[in-house]
């Protein structure tokens, strides 16, 4: 049974390797010179002090560099891309083209019961769409390893990307596992339900993006409870200043997008605040007005904020907790796959 | 000897309508039996409930004493060739016997090979590109190819022209000989089952009219003609499946197990043709098997 599953996937199973090899030549052609960059950087073995000015102009030099500008997005497409794929063209049809074109009849003849029929083609298929997803990941951490380094030194800018970015999180790591579990047993139950194959890949294509458009917006900031804190307002922190209707009187937020002392770290959300970390309104003090008047949302008036008391509240992951999530978010499309899978079986009996 | 299939009161429903009703039936091990019946009669739903492709809403089905696809060694001793003889459409043939091979314990290689090499068919050609009579043959090579004891055929012949439907029947019948199978086919014309079957179930709108061995039905069935006469004045065991009058004259054809010994009637045997043509007419739908009679349920 498992040799037949890989006779049936066998075009799907070239297609996948001619694919991972490109990938791999593609990183394997690029990915020496971009050490070399690196290490003629001097990052290595930098002084502290020096090394988040070194890092940042290393990463725009990178990004102002021809292949890699190109090559980092569309790795990241790729590894994106992968399980939705493999879920459309190898799990979809798995089911729906069996019972499409009457061959379910065949195969549910032989002396092979239909549970163990579609456990082996589950695992099989299952595991190899893991398995090629996560192998385009972990060749593309190898490839982007001296960018990772670089943005840990402290720097910014250019292909400097936060861990907990939804693109960055969601193709690195572990979680591309889970995608891939989810999206191949998503497509054989969708083969199941609508038992033709073109629907079911637009089912499988629309509840998978959904997911995944859902998974970092609403789901991924509550999967493990957020930290809060306050900080001072300081020369990283955004403020805007607007004129209300009211004359001499001005509307003001606070933003910002790192936490001293905590690099790496995920902020959901800033604002301004008091000393406790209550939200204060966003009318600036009539204390402030004339410092707002005199050199708007510039450091006179941040200067002004700071003195009444206004701090910004920020609500964040620590970096810490980037391994946590992504167990935490790998488990929970885990779950979700087994629960599919679980249907396909229960399902079986009824689909001839 | 054991029933290669034995049904008690089995009933299929789909949603509303029930596909077969009330099924019961034995056909004893050793026999080629047809499947006879009008498009829509539930002859499919009968033969994937025999295969284990369905499950019956009520009553039960075995065949050759165990509850069918109830493991693998069931499976194993079941050939089913679905309707539209269905193979993949991408493998080639040599895949499929492949297919047999790695999924079947009891999988006679030699068997299938010889079979491919007899009919002509290139191992490297693809299954979709057969046509429908040798698409049919790769399909029955399979089922054969695994030496199962009963073999289930849906409509095999039907996509075929008249030779190919010939020479699949003749296939059929050489491996039925050689290999001391059971067989349950179906088809909507007796021509087909005439040649092969020695055992015919008639299937009209989901329920069984008949089942019993092709000699049995003959004999007990006859065609009658004489003067004109009420058919209510026939003896008590004659019962009429068909009537037709002129002014002067009676045609009847009747079933009885008894002699006819009324003098007046010119009888006639019939044909199977006309047996099943006779009961698929039949108004009122009352199960009149005499297998029915004999079995205790």
């Amino acid at each position: 049974m498992i040799r037949l599953s890989m006779l049936q996937l066998r075009v799907q199973a070239i297609t996948a390797a001619v694919a991972l090899i490109a990938f791999a030549a593609l990183l394997a052609a690029t990915g020496p010179h971009l050490v070399s960059l690196y290490a003629a950087s001097g990052l290595r073995g930098c002084q502290p002090a020096s090394c988040g000015q070194r890092a940042s102009s290393f990463l725009q030099q990178v990004d102002s560099t021809s292949p890699y500008a190109a090559v980092y997005p569309l790795s990241i497409v790729l590894i994106a891309l992968t399980p939705v794929i493999t879920g459309l063209f190898w799990a979809a049809p798995l089911l729906a083209r069996e019972l499409e074109t009457g061959t379910f009849a065949l195969a549910w003849s032989q002396s092979v019961t239909r549970t163990r029929w579609l456990a082996v083609k589950l695992i099989v298929g299952g595991l190899a769409a893991m398995a090629v997803t996560e192998a385009l990941s972990l060749l593309f951490a190898w490839w982007a390893a001296p960018l990772g380094r670089a943005a840990g030194l402290g720097g910014s800018g250019g292909l400097a990307m936060n861990p907990f970015n939804p693109l960055a999180f969601a193709t690195h790591g572990i979680t591309p596992l889970g995608y891939a579990a989810f999206a191949f047993t998503l497509g054989v139950t969708a083969g199941a339900l609508i038992r033709r194959t073109v629907p079911a890949m637009a089912v499988t294509l629309a509840i998978f993006a959904a997911l995944q458009i859902a998974m970092p917006l609403w789901i991924r900031p509550n999967l493990l409870p957020a930290s809060h804190t306050t900080v001072a307002v300081s020369n990283e922190t955004t403020l805007n200043l607007f004129r209300t209707d009211s004359p001499h009187t001005f509307a003001f937020t606070l933003a910002t997008e790192s936490l001293p002392g905590q690099p790496g770290a995920w902020i959901r959300s800033s604002g301004a605040a008091d000393a406790a970390g209550h939200p204060v309104g966003t009318v600036v003090p009539s204390a402030c007005t004339s410092a707002a008047i005199s050199s708007g949302p510039g450091a006179g008036l941040a200067n002004c904020l700071t003195s009444r008391g206004i701090r910004i509240a920020v609500t964040y992951q620590p970096a810490s907790r980037y391994w946590p999530l992504q167990w935490t978010e790998t488990g929970f499309y885990l779950v979700l796959s087994l629960a599919l899978a679980g249907y396909c079986f229960r399902r079986l009996s009824r689909l001839s | 000897m054991n029933a290669a299939i034995q049904a008690s009161g089995l009933g299929k429903q789909y949603r509303r309508a029930w596909a077969l009703r009330d099924c019961t039936l034995a056909i004893p091990e050793g026999h080629v039996a047809g499947l006879v019946g009008p498009n829509g009669a539930g002859k499919t739903t009968l033969l994937r409930l025999a295969a284990g492709m369905l499950t019956p809403t009520r009553g039960t089905i075995t065949i050759l004493g165990q509850r069918p696809a109830a493991g693998p060694a069931q499976l194993a001793r079941v050939g089913f060739v679905a309707q539209d003889t269905p193979v993949y459409s991408r493998m080639t043939v040599a895949d499929h016997l492949r297919l047999g091979d790695w999924l079947n314990p009891g999988w006679d290689g030699h068997l299938a090979r010889r079979r491919i090499s007899q009919l002509a068919l290139n191992p490297k050609q693809r299954a979709g590109s057969l046509s429908g009579g040798q698409r049919a043959q790769l399909a029955l090579t399979l089922a054969l190819a695994k030496r199962p004891g009963m073999l289930i055929l849906d409509e095999p012949v039907a996509s075929l022209d008249p030779l190919a439907r010939r020479e699949f029947l003749q296939v059929l019948m050489e491996a039925v000989a050689g290999q001391g199978l059971s067989v349950l086919l179906s088809s909507h014309l007796v021509a087909d089952l005439e040649r092969v079957c020695d055992y015919l179930v008639v299937l009209v709108a989901s329920r069984i009219r008949i089942a019993g061995e092709v000699s049995d039905l003959l004999a007990s069935h006859h065609r009658l003609s004489g003067p004109r006469r009420d058919p209510g004045t026939l003896a008590a065991d004659q019962e009429i499946l068909t009537e037709s009058h002129t002014d002067k004259q009676s045609n009847l054809l009747v079933r009885t197990d008894e002699p006819i010994l009324d003098p007046t009637w010119a009888v006639k045997p019939v044909s199977l043709e006309d047996l099943v043509l006779a009961y698929m007419s039949r108004v009122g739908d009352g199960p009149v098997s005499p297998q029915q009679l004999k079995v205790v349920p």
